[in-house]
């Protein structure tokens, strides 16, 4: 067995004990914060009774580690509990909203690296000349907006002012049919069904939300290939490959294949970030996401609902680092298998 | 002739100390101008008289765009955006302050733990990493409604989000430097343990955490906005850019820009300031 595959195995042991730590902190973030959750729920308002009658809701009149086994045994049945909100199914009402962020991410991250990786090459490669210092003052500044406020900075001009996108609320018209549901994904869904109408509205309904994530997240992008460029740019490879004559659209791919690493790693770890980081934006566009879900039951207080989301988020972040561990370690042959580093 | 001498020796030091000050300044202009930005802010905002009551509406002056009479224009409500944008400064900059410190204070100890070598330590640096795998500020919103939704809990979610920045920056410092020469040196002197650590260790990290810290405070600014342009932590009376920015956002689509445009602007260039000291700082640890 190759040291690659012993690395991967022993990479994919570790999950199990990750999830246990996922699932331990999903019970116990909502379950042992400080305060009483009963409380809370009744807005301070509601009588000793009406208390005891939530926490026996909530099964809090059981001891910890009842409770504790109660919802380990019923995530083993996949059962993540009910919404005290709207009575349905966490699964149900999470899993529904999943594949609208997954678009929505997949989408501003592609944007991010795109426009990352031609700012940052355009700085590498005029690097100290004018174009790198502006490159660089424009990344700074993109970092330092908020991305809901460019959000509203681009309801102001391209809605509003230009009138280039379709107002900012939900991802298709009132008049689009929806597709029927294949995989959840609104855009794919349509593409599936062949409903190009709905599909154009989509991808219209989606501009706004996805510049304004990929805007902000393509200064990290940008400032990432900046300094992996510059340096490929300066190396004895990419020097050696000028001295043989080879053409400049080589040399920028012996470059960017130096690139290659951090922008994966930035791009799955923004990934996994972003599934509940987008939240705020999507309430902008009210875009009907996971991230939009958890922030509205967190204030309404629906606990199942907060610890489903923060379970979810929590594997799919777990098991998005170990993808990329493994896809780095595929990569990468300087990465040594031996030890975990 | 006495007198004459004794102005001398008076007069030198401090034109001196100007001097310096005026080098100092110039050479990390950065840092100089992120400083007198957010000084500017915080001064203006406990101290300048503002033209109107940041917490009084006007009744008379809703959504009015921005005249002679209402600079920044006003919202919804009738508040004043200029008084009130000027004011938020009291809320947004002392709490992340307050946050950043604590979580630095936290942060560098714990850090400073987990720079010894030993299973503890590699289970802490797990542990973060777990930690860290959850969206944070989803985890800051949770954090924040769950435990009273108050200023107190704002501070408490920066400091659970901010402290794991400090702990790897501290131990990985730390780790590095453990190795140099002149703490083998302290060591064969007969220094003790602790007498390293805060003698020798934390003087040759400090640069890099106040780097940090800078960083930290930057993102924390951005956090308090997002929080309050939730509605989560702070109350809708009180004055904060990220509140303002909802309410502006409200209007926005109907191309009323004035009310998220100045919120929008102070959370930026006070972002901005934070970043540009943290940039210096950096810069002067290179030159070393």
């Amino acid at each position: 067995m190759s040291s690659f595959w012993k690395y991967t195995l022993r990479r994919l042991a570790l999950v199990p004990i990750g999830l246990l730590i996922v699932i331990t902190a999903a019970f116990g973030l909502v379950s042992i914060v400080p305060g009483d959750p009963a409380l809370a729920i009744s807005g301070g308002l509601a009588d000793e009774e009406k208390l005891s009658e939530i926490r026996g809701e909530l099964g809090l009149n059981e001891p910890l580690p009842t409770r504790y086994w109660n919802y380990v045994s019923g995530l083993a049945r996949g059962d993540m509990g009910t919404s005290f909100f709207t009575q349905l199914p966490i699964r149900q009402e999470l899993f529904q909203r999943i594949p609208d962020t997954a678009e929505l991410v997949i989408m501003a991250l592609t944007f991010a690296i795109v426009f990352g990786l031609i700012i940052g090459g355009i700085g590498a490669y005029f690097r100290g000349k004018a174009a790198d210092r502006g490159t660089r003052y424009m990344t700074s500044a993109i970092q330092s907006i908020p991305d809901f406020f460019i959000g509203i900075l681009l309801i102001y001009f391209l809605f509003y002012q230009l009138g280039w996108t379709p107002a900012p609320v939900g991802r298709v018209g009132l008049l689009e049919t929806q597709p029927p549901e294949v995989t959840g994904a609104l855009l794919t869904d349509s593409a599936i069904a062949g409903q190009w109408d709905t599909f154009r509205s989509g991808l219209r309904h989606s501009i706004m939300p996805v510049l304004a994530l990929g805007i902000f997240y393509s200064a990290y992008f940008a400032k990432t290939s900046r300094a992996v460029l510059a340096s490929a740019f300066a190396s004895r490879q990419v020097e050696f490959a000028r001295a043989c004559g080879l053409p400049t659209r080589t040399i920028w791919l012996y470059a960017f294949r130096e690139a290659r690493t951090p922008i994966i790693t930035y791009g799955a770890v923004l990934f996994a970030v972003l599934l509940g980081g987008s939240a705020i934006v999507e309430i902008v566009f009210s875009w009907g996401g996971s991230g939009q879900w958890a922030v509205d039951r967190i204030l309404a207080l629906d606990i199942p609902a907060i610890q489903g989301f923060v379970l979810v988020a929590g594997t799919i972040t777990l098991l998005t680092y170990v993808f990329l561990d493994i896809l780095v370690a595929k990569l990468d042959p300087r990465i040594s298998y031996g030890k975990r580093s | 002739m006495t007198i004459v001498i004794d102005d001398v020796v008076q007069t030198e030091p401090s034109r001196s100390f100007v001097k310096t000050a005026w080098t100092w300044v110039r050479r990390h202009s950065g840092i100089a101008i992120g400083i007198f930005v957010l000084a500017s802010i915080l001064f203006a905002a406990f101290l300048a008289p503002l033209p109107y009551d940041p917490f009084e509406p006007n009744a008379m002056a809703i959504l009015l765009p921005p005249s002679s009479e209402h600079w920044l224009g006003t919202d919804r409500s009738g508040f004043d955006v200029f008084s009130r944008v000027v004011a938020a400064g009291r809320l947004d900059l002392p709490l992340a302050l307050t946050g950043t410190f604590l979580s630095l204070i936290i942060g560098v100890t714990i850090g400073l733990l987990a720079s010894s070598k030993g299973r503890g330590s590699e289970g802490i640096m797990r542990a973060l990493d777990v930690f860290q795998a959850f969206p944070l500020l989803v985890l800051a919103i949770v954090i924040v409604t769950l435990t009273g939704n108050n200023l107190p809990t704002v501070v408490l979610a920066i400091v659970l989000i901010e402290t794991p920045r400090f702990v790897r920056l501290t131990r990985s410092q730390a780790l590095s430097i453990r190795e140099s020469r002149f703490i083998e040196a302290a060591y064969a002197m007969g220094a003790t343990h602790r007498r390293v650590l805060w003698r020798h260790l934390l003087p040759n990290v400090s640069g890099a955490i106040l780097a940090q810290a800078s960083l930290a405070a930057a993102n924390a600014i951005v956090v308090i906005a997002a929080l309050s342009f939730l509605g989560i932590g702070t109350s809708p009376t009180d004055a904060s850019w990220g509140s303002m920015i909802r309410s502006g956002s409200q209007v926005i689509a109907t191309g009323d820009w004035w009310v998220a445009l100045a919120p929008g602007i102070a959370v930026f260039i006070t972002v901005l300031a934070f970043n540009a000291i943290a940039d210096g700082i950096q810069k002067t640890l290179e030159e070393k």
